[in-house]
């Protein structure tokens, strides 16, 4: 349907390194990488993401967290988080 | 079990406590942490306990019963009871209990209150007397005789020590770190539990409104939300604050299907392109473009590090508030910056990036126009270049944000050949087609299918509609204030205006006839019959009403002429401009002299013509190509484009009549077939017969005024 369209659409772009989708259990549902890179991206970026919600929250408990980036020196990481699920892209954005 | 003395007397050791049989009596079993609930056994036991002293073999049991019975009642006497008769059910564990801590009231000992009593009354000598004695007693009692210390014994009862067993009370350390966050959410659960309910039907409206979010419409739009930077409401955070509690488990494809799924990825798109377009589009909204020093690659190199501002994804208003960060020298800007006054920068054309994807693809571009709300929103309309090759058409709405694939894509029966966004409801795109028909679209909605369209309707074109526009008008007769009307020309020679009722009906403003050019008699020439002309009418190829007095408007035909008209009289034209020998593509009234007005056609040449004069004025031709498309710059009075085959010029009158200022040449193969500027920067859409449509930035153009010629 659209989700798939525009799930391929972006996995085509220049530079998108990696797409993974993650259920509310850390578990990937859907991505592009090998199995144990996934997993290992997952779980750091739930992490992550749940602190950084926190943090978000703490300050204003009306705020909530919609999306993440992280810039690096080699790639930016993108997480868009919900409460069940995490979508994350990763994309190399100097080619 | 009893004990006598000597005497007979029973001296059996009464138990140390005395219960009331009223009070409750804990369960026997396990210590229960919570003294709340107490389980109903039965002050039976109790009492049956006290009456009798159990023989030696269940001593122990009932001293451990008695243990049980003293360390919980002692608790009892200190702590007033309600008499909860209740069975402790595995439920009430998990119940909220709700403890009161009061306080007793004072129990006062010993009051005496200090009297005071007046001097001047009867019986002060007395008290002071009485105070006076007082006060030499105490003074006089340490060393006087009066006084001895004596040590007195007082009766002690006799000390038993009883020893008493009990269960370990097992105790338990539990620590929580609590959040702001999560105390919000305790106290609003009950909230919002109920009116869930209430939005749960609230987001599903919500949400069909998300996919417009893409268009960064105004408030006045009727197309809710919008992305980014855009100003428009924040319908997507209400339908993050909606969330519908859902009590299913998280399969994959719900959370696939989902709609916020779905929301998120759609962001994410934009996300990845703004990442790899960000120098492009800061160059196109004017931001000077820096780069990352931190990042030591290519000449192209520079990353933005874009502050993060997204939010709402859901809210779509962050687009306009991203900044970039990144420092990128353009080498042409800075050098003009620094130039003296002996060397100037050739103003360029320098290309951004374009609007391709592969729907789009072998098509031609036919027309282009913009929204009239939203700058950033781009309608392109693609049918087939040449009339032979008829294919279905497309009609594409892009938008900035997403230079990589569109944002509607409306399929149409045969090639779309002129477009237009109204402005009174600015959501409707009308769309004329290769067969003359006229459909209207709400962009609003991703559904490919026409609002409107005019196949049923009788009287429409039989021709091509080469150019269709919404105008306004005044319509001081009728008291109506401005209206939007939709206006249409085709190859069959009619201008017609539609009316946008249940079906598109259209009624004719004007049929063009054609006119007999004025032909030299040579001499010695037979006189001719007069031309047989095989139909009164003259194919109409495009028009444009008269900025200022709508009333007005000038119509393009194929045979070369361009008719002046009005809308309020019928009769045929007012005047007819003659000047070109091929089909006039496209005419356009300047936007700030407007007297005058442009006229491209193709017989290779641009005329410029001025209202009141039949000759032209000026005439620029520069190739050996039709000419297909002409449009004034919004900024400047001097300045147009024109789309030759091979070429885009932009031409400068205030620099040269002669020559455009700057000529870029397309690719081989490629033909350019229509130009559009943008009206809030520097930058000028190309389209071309491949279907890509190209964006182009004007740099070192002449400071633009707008003074008239």
């Amino acid at each position: 349907a659209e989700v798939e369209e525009t799930l391929k659409r972006i996995q085509a772009h220049k530079g998108v390194i990696a797409t993974i989708v993650v259920n509310g259990e850390g578990i990937p549902i859907r991505t592009t990488l090998d199995n144990s890179t996934t997993v290992q991206y997952a779980g750091l970026l739930h992490q992550l993401t749940m602190k950084a919600r926190s943090t978000v929250r703490d300050i204003d408990p009306q705020n909530e967290l919609t999306f993440l980036r992280i810039r690096s020196k080699k790639h930016e990481i993108m997480v868009a988080p919900d409460k069940e699920y995490l979508l994350i892209v990763i994309q190399n954005p100097c080619e | 079990l009893q004990v006598f003395d000597e005497e007979g007397k029973d001296v059996t050791p009464h138990p140390l406590f005395h219960s009331d049989p009223n009070t409750v009596v804990p369960r026997q079993g396990k210590l229960l942490a919570s003294s709340a609930y107490f389980g109903a056994t039965g002050s039976v036991f109790l009492s049956s306990f006290s009456m009798h002293q159990p023989s030696g073999a269940n001593a122990s049991l009932e001293q451990k019963r008695s243990c049980l019975l003293t360390s919980y009642n002692f608790s009892d006497v200190q702590v007033r009871q309600e008499e909860i008769k209740e069975e402790l059910t595995k439920a009430d564990l998990d119940r909220r209990v709700d403890l009161y801590l009061t306080e007793t009231e004072t129990i006062w000992m010993l009051d005496m209150p200090s009297v005071v009593v007046s001097v001047e009354s009867e019986d002060a000598a007395r008290v002071l007397e009485r105070n006076r004695i007082y006060v030499d007693i105490c003074t006089n009692r340490p060393g006087s005789d009066r006084f001895v210390e004596k040590m007195m014994q007082t009766v002690n009862g006799a000390a038993k020590n009883k020893e008493v067993q009990c269960d370990k009370i097992i105790m338990e350390d539990k620590g929580m770190m609590v959040t702001s966050w999560d105390l919000y959410d305790s106290f609003h659960v009950s909230e919002i539990e109920p009116t869930s309910k209430a939005e749960g039907s609230r987001t599903p409206t919500g949400k069909s409104s998300k996919p417009h979010t893409t268009k960064e419409h105004n408030q006045t739009m009727s197309v809710s939300s919008d992305r980014g930077s855009t100003t428009s409401t924040m319908i997507l955070e209400s339908a993050v604050l909606g969330r519908i509690h859902e009590e299913e488990e998280c399969h994959s494809e719900a959370i696939l299907t989902s709609e916020n799924f779905q929301q998120d990825l759609f962001f994410m798109e934009r996300i990845l392109m703004e990442n790899i377009f960000q120098p492009k589009l800061a160059a196109y909204r004017q931001f000077p473009v820096l780069t990352d020093p931190n990042v030591t690659s290519d000449t192209n190199g520079t990353v933005a590090a874009v502050k993060e501002a997204k939010q709402e994804k859901h809210d779509k208003e962050k687009k306009d508030k991203e900044e970039q960060k990144e420092a990128f020298i353009d080498p042409s800007i800075l050098s003009g910056l620094n130039k003296t006054l002996e060397e100037i920068v050739p103003p360029r054309l320098e290309r951004l990036w374009s609007y391709v994807c592969d729907l789009t693809n072998g098509h031609s571009v036919s027309s282009m126009v913009w929204s009239k709300v939203n700058p950033d929103l781009l309608a392109v309309g693609y049918g087939a270049f040449d009339f032979k090759e008829q294919k279905k058409g497309l009609a594409c709405c892009w938008s900035l944000k997403n230079p990589m694939w569109p944002e509607r894509i409306f399929q149409c029966e045969h090639g779309v050949t002129a477009l237009d966004f109204s402005m009174a409801s600015p959501n409707l795109l009308a769309v004329g087609m290769y067969n003359g028909s006229v459909a209207i679209y709400d962009v609003r909605s991703c559904n490919d299918a026409a609002l409107l369209d005019s196949s049923e309707s009788s009287n429409k074109h039989t021709g091509p509609v080469w150019q269709l526009r919404w105008v306004e008008q005044d319509r001081g007769a009728t008291g109506d204030g401005k209206k939007e009307r939709l206006i249409s020309i085709s190859a069959d020679g009619r201008i017609t205006e539609w009316l946008i009722q249940k079906r598109l009906d259209c009624t004719d403003l004007m049929k063009i006839k054609r006119t007999e050019s004025e032909k030299k008699k040579l001499p010695g020439e037979k006189e001719r019959k007069s031309e047989a002309l095989i139909s009164q009418q003259a194919a109409g190829m495009c028009f444009d009403f008269h900025p200022k007095d709508t009333n007005f408007y000038l119509a393009g035909t194929e045979e070369g002429h361009i008719h002046q008209c009005s809308c309020s009289c019928n009769e045929p034209f007012l005047k007819t401009y003659r000047g070109h020998k091929g089909p006039v593509y496209k005419v356009a009234w300047n936007p700030f002299s407007t007297d005058m007005f442009l006229s491209c056609s193709a017989d290779w040449s641009i005329i410029l013509w001025h209202q009141d004069s039949q000759t032209p004025i000026l005439t620029f031709s520069s190739a050996t190509a039709f000419v297909h498309d002409v449009m004034w710059s919004p900024k400047s009075a001097f300045i147009f484009a024109a789309a030759n085959e091979s070429r885009v010029e932009i031409w400068d009158l205030s620099v040269s009549t002669l020559n455009p200022v700057i000529s870029r040449f397309a690719n081989p193969r490629v033909k350019f077939t229509s130009v559009l500027f943008a009206k809030n920067t520097n930058c000028l859409l190309v389209g071309d017969s491949k279907g890509e449509v190209s964006v182009f930035e004007l740099q070192n153009l002449a400071a633009p005024n707008s003074n008239k010629v």
